[in-house]
């Protein structure tokens, strides 16, 4: 690692250059940091991301071609003027590509912050806390607030021995509709040209869950929305999880 | 003379509240129509935006015509809608769920978010978004 310079020994030099360490012990996929605008009046939770031990894929529901920016910009827009959205309410965005449809390239962008609790997985959805998870929560490592206030334990995220799920899980979401079309879903596929996540798309899912668990160990399960609440979400992708979950096996990673 | 000018926001405020729920309201009894194939409408309720990038007016058309003959047609249905305005911007977003009562499929889906914008002085469904929170 390089060491800082101290200023007397700079004389025309470029500003000082950090080796900061490495964000992914093993990178798969690239992921790329979006600079998100973010609503400072809303409330959110903070956990520590050690506590996180499942993935929940999800799809948009919109066209593949949007983007990261999109969604946050549409996610913004939610909830009330009291009780508004931070920021985008997935942990990370993937772009897949789909014939004719898609933005031209693959992207994997970051969203919410992975220490930052999602909005994704139902705000009515209880999972049971595993021993650790109960810990955290009990040392108040598991707070609310918003920015620039001091964040406090919020005692409506537990009931009992179970937890909101959005605290123990992280949101990846899929950008496009891949639910056939509905009264509830007009922009979803025709049943005579089926929508599902191509091979390379679940090589993406499959290397993103692979570099997050590589970097949080407890990360060993992938379910989907649909598994928490009465939703289409994430369409027929639940019905790749067991391709997903063996190529990631095949990259050397175990999910349930 | 402030109170007066405090009731006037206030009657403004409720008005333009009732008139956007008969605006919405009658957006998504013209959906229902379009859904069932009983209207072909289709540019009074969806915006110029989603319909291009559904195959245009034919193409959704052609897409949604299996929807008619759906098993479920006959089966009575009730019908929930409410709506919250974008916090940000101008636009809406709308739950339209539907709850069916034969007793097999009882209970009610969580659905999607509709997004709506306003297009040409029209309130008209721009697509929608997988409901989380």
């Amino acid at each position: 690692m390089m060491t800082q310079l101290q200023a007397q020994d700079c004389v025309n030099c470029t500003p000082p250059v950090y080796d900061p360490a490495p964000e992914w012990p093993i990178e798969y996929i690239t992921v790329k940091k979006v600079d998100y605008p973010r609503n400072e009046k809303a409330s959110f939770c903070q956990r520590p991301p050690e506590i996180v031990d499942t993935i929940v894929l999800h799809h948009t529901e919109t066209p593949s071609t949007k983007n990261a920016l999109y969604i946050n910009d549409l996610h913004l827009n939610r909830g009330t003027a009291a009780d508004p959205w931070y920021m985008v309410a997935y942990s990370y965005l993937v772009n897949a590509p789909y014939p004719k449809e898609s933005v031209p390239q693959s992207l994997v962008s970051e969203g919410r912050p992975i220490d930052i609790v999602g909005a994704h997985a139902g705000s009515n959805a209880f999972v049971t806390m595993d021993e650790e998870q109960t810990k955290a929560y009990a040392d108040g490592k598991i707070t609310c607030g918003k920015e620039g206030s001091v964040f406090k334990v919020d005692p409506t995220i537990v009931r009992g021995n179970t937890i909101k799920a959005n605290v123990t899980t992280i949101g990846l979401v899929v950008i496009g509709n891949y639910a056939p079309v509905s009264r509830q879903n007009p922009g979803g596929y025709s049943p005579r040209n089926p929508r599902y996540p191509t091979k390379e798309t679940q090589d993406m899912i499959a290397r993103l869950s692979c570099q997050l668990q590589k970097k949080y160990p407890r990360m060993k399960n992938i379910r989907w929305h649909s598994n928490y609440n009465s939703t289409d979400c994430p369409g027929s992708i639940k019905n790749y999880v067991g391709q997903i979950v063996a190529r990631a096996e095949e990259l050397g990673c175990k999910f349930n | 003379m402030q109170i007066q000018l405090i009731v006037l926001s206030l009657l403004l405020c409720f008005s333009v509240i009732a008139s956007d729920e008969s605006e919405m309201k009658l957006l998504f009894t013209r959906y229902d129509q379009v859904m069932s194939s009983l209207s072909d409408q289709v540019e009074d309720v969806f915006s110029k935006k989603f319909l291009e990038e559904n195959g245009g007016k034919e193409g959704f058309q052609e897409k949604i015509k299996g929807l008619a003959k759906s098993n479920f047609k006959s089966m009575p249905v009730a019908k929930d809608l409410s709506f919250k305005k974008g916090v940000k911007s101008d636009l809406y977003f709308a739950k339209y769920t539907e709850k069916r009562t034969e007793k097999s499929l009882k209970g009610s889906h969580t659905g999607s978010q509709f997004i709506i914008v306003r297009e040409d002085g029209k309130l008209k469904i721009d697509g929608t978004l997988s409901d989380g929170e």
